[in-house]
């Protein structure tokens, strides 16, 4: 059989579910392909008075947040040491590695040059914030990447890379987390200058600070996420007891970013507050549904331990809090009084669509194929070796996708 | 951000809109000088009589209409938008690739060849002035250059030469001064405020109005020059950077150490047997 119809022979084996991702993915690039033909203004709705519009709000400035898992999991497991919630890590890192480079394509689709990429490089200014995430951006994602090399070598076999991965990997961890907790507070520091757009129950000096402290909570809260998911559709092993530790952090982070949250609302933040119904519902939404019940819920230990609490716990944060939260900073929180309201066009949220199906399916294809779940650290020798000799392929447990 | 520059030489426009007869001169020598492309219009699209209705990619400068009503009779009050050539501009210090260039004449200038069309430039424009070439497929960002090859050729602005009575055109200080003494000599018919002396840190274009200026659609923006928001934030970088990194190098080799002095406690009790890892 031929390359072609063995990859033919493979894909049929799919899921439905995996086969309709494929499709919205194609779909996807259809539409980044017409944006690039016909133009940003005839494809997007984006105009002078919103040349930022759902690209830069899901695609950029919401998705930076969701791929925070890696760096904080990162930190926690190899820096705190905290062994046993190894198994949740390689998970974390893909889904990293994956948001990071969907991050770069969503970047990619929405400048007006792309091919001046580098350009960064050429001609920096270091008073840009957009300069700062840039470079972060683009060193992040090749810290991912070569986290996420060290089940592709297993997979293949690949010793000697292996060990040095191994060798560097306490490096790379460190590293990336302090790059992290630079563009993830710096893409706060992007609105500080729309400092008459933005509206003020947002708007305030700590913004960069809510957005590192959000982004930690969301990191842990979508590895909890994705942990309970993919034990319930891809028949991985159930890690609630391990995400009860994971549960016990982030209620510390909530309660923080609630504290400053208030804080900064009431005494660093512009009169008037509440003078738009609005944004002030919006606001609400995000801070009631977002942060406080789900900091209720996450104190409580019964809810804590309970897989399925965890999940509408953990989503919450996510979906209310998160999402609503940099959409409110980049997208609503900016529309002035009388203004036209901007929504996406059809092409625009087709592209997006696409993209959310490319990180699931990736996942998916990635858990299929790699050692990313079969990965268990206690069979594993961590120290630094002294001979380079062939490590043992894990052998790989059949998955149904 | 040159916190230091001294901006009273900068070459700044004084728009007196009680002077302005709403000809449009300006934006007709405007679109002349620079080469733009014309649009068409409908009429009663924008806010009242203007034409286009909004500055776009082919439209740098524009006059603004607004209908009023003052002892009992229709009033007329225009205003011209351009940009505002800012002191600190904060599209100077958002720009990633440095493409926007403060002048050391006054006017701030836009390189095409650098711009990577990321349009943080317009988010952070507290004017609403960068524009986006929204027809194209890479598409570049438009804006008035104060006429900068017109200024290096010892020429006045195209909009400043071609006005017949409300554009004057000098130095800063100069500019500022004859503001004053226009507002002090009479002060029944302004509204008693330059606009652009402080806006934004101060702007290298002043307005004066009979009506207020928020009647007239004048933004309201923050006498902080907008550089200096972000740069509060953007200053710690470094630090954060090393400490964050710092303390996570240490705390990692701290927990490493325990664990591998464990180990080799571990190897020496069990010196004959393989040492085993532990959970």
């Amino acid at each position: 059989m031929s390359a072609i119809a063995s990859i033919k022979q493979e894909i049929k084996g799919y899921h439905m579910f995996i086969k309709t991702l494929m499709l919205l993915v194609a779909a996807g690039v259809l539409a980044a392909a017409a944006r690039f033909i016909f133009g940003l203004g005839t494809t997007t709705n984006l105009s002078d008075v919103y040349p930022w519009g759902l690209w830069i709000s899901f695609d950029v400035v919401t998705s930076v947040p969701l791929a925070a898992g890696a760096f904080v999991l990162g930190a926690v497991v190899h820096c705190f040491h905290i062994k046993k919630l190894e198994p949740l890590v390689r998970p974390a890192i893909v889904t990293g590695f994956l948001g990071y480079s969907l991050v770069c394509i969503g970047l990619i689709l929405d400048l007006g040059q792309p091919q001046r990429g580098w350009h960064v490089f050429a001609y920096p200014n270091l008073h840009s914030p957009m300069f700062e995430v840039a470079l972060c951006v683009m060193s992040y994602t090749t810290v991912a990447c070569l986290e996420f090399l060290s089940p592709v070598c297993e997979k293949f076999g690949f010793h000697i890379p292996l060990r040095l991965l191994r060798t560097i990997e306490v490096p790379l961890i460190v590293l990336g987390a302090a790059i992290a907790t630079l563009h993830q507070s710096t893409i706060g520091t992007f609105f500080l200058i729309a400092v008459d757009k933005l509206h003020n129950l947002w708007y305030n000096p700590l913004l960069p600070m809510l957005f590192w402290i959000s982004a930690v909570f969301t990191g842990l809260a979508i590895v909890i996420v994705e942990a309970i998911m993919v034990h319930r559709y891809l028949k991985q092993p159930d890690e609630t007891e391990l995400l009860a530790t994971l549960t016990k952090i982030i209620p510390w982070f909530l309660g923080i970013y609630l504290f400053i949250k208030v804080y900064t609302l009431f005494f660093l933040s512009a009169r008037p507050l509440f003078d738009r119904p609005g944004l002030t519902i919006l606001f609400l939404m995000e801070v009631v549904l977002g942060i406080i019940i789900p900091l209720i819920m996450f104190m409580s230990k019964r809810i804590r331990t309970d897989s399925r609490w965890q999940l509408r716990a953990a989503s919450m944060v996510v979906f209310f809090g998160l999402v609503l939260n940099r959409f409110n900073v980049s997208m609503f929180g900016l529309i002035q009084k009388d203004q036209k309201i901007y929504y996406p066009s059809f092409l625009e949220s087709v592209v997006t669509v696409g993209i959310i199906a490319a990180h699931i399916l990736f996942f998916a294809l990635i858990a299929r194929y790699f050692p990313i779940f079969e990965h268990h650290p206690e069979e594993v020798d961590y120290s630094i070796p002294d001979r380079f000799h062939r490590i043992e392929k894990h052998p790989v447990t059949e998955k149904t996708i | 951000m040159s916190a230091t520059r001294d901006f009273s030489q900068d070459r700044t426009f004084l728009i007196d809109m009680t002077r302005c007869t709403g000809c449009r001169a300006c934006q007709v020598a405007c679109k002349q000088w620079n080469q733009m492309k014309a649009e068409k219009t409908v009429f009663f699209t924008g806010e009242g009589y203007q034409n286009p209705p909004a500055m776009s990619e082919y439209t740098l400068t524009k006059v603004k209409f607004r209908d009023y009503e003052k002892n009992g009779h229709n009033q007329f009050a225009f205003y011209k938008e351009m940009c505002m050539h800012c002191n600190e501009p904060a599209c100077v210090s958002v720009c990633p690739v440095s493409a926007f260039i403060k002048t050391p004449e006054g006017p701030v200038v836009y390189d095409t060849k650098r711009c990577i069309g990321c349009r943080f430039c317009m988010v952070a424009c507290p004017f609403g002035v960068p524009k986006y070439q929204w027809s194209k497929a890479l598409p570049l960002v438009v804006k008035c250059t104060g006429c900068y090859s017109r200024l290096k050729a010892g020429l006045k602005p195209a909009c400043a030469k071609a006005c017949p009575s409300a554009i004057s055109y000098g130095s800063r200080t100069d500019m500022i001064q004859e503001a004053k003494r226009r507002l002090a000599a009479r002060p029944d018919r302004y509204f008693n405020k330059i606009y652009g002396l402080e806006e934004a840190g101060g702007t290298s274009v002043l307005y004066l109005t009979e009506q207020p200026f928020d009647d007239l659609g004048f933004k309201h923006v923050t006498k902080r020059p907008l550089p200096s928001l972000t740069w509060a934030a953007l200053r710690f970088v470094p630090g954060v950077f090393l400490t964050m990194g710092g303390s996570l190098a240490f705390i990692s080799w701290l927990t490493h150490r325990k664990d591998r002095l464990r180990k080799e406690e571990e190897a020496k009790k069990s010196a004959t047997i393989q040492p085993e890892e532990g959970e």
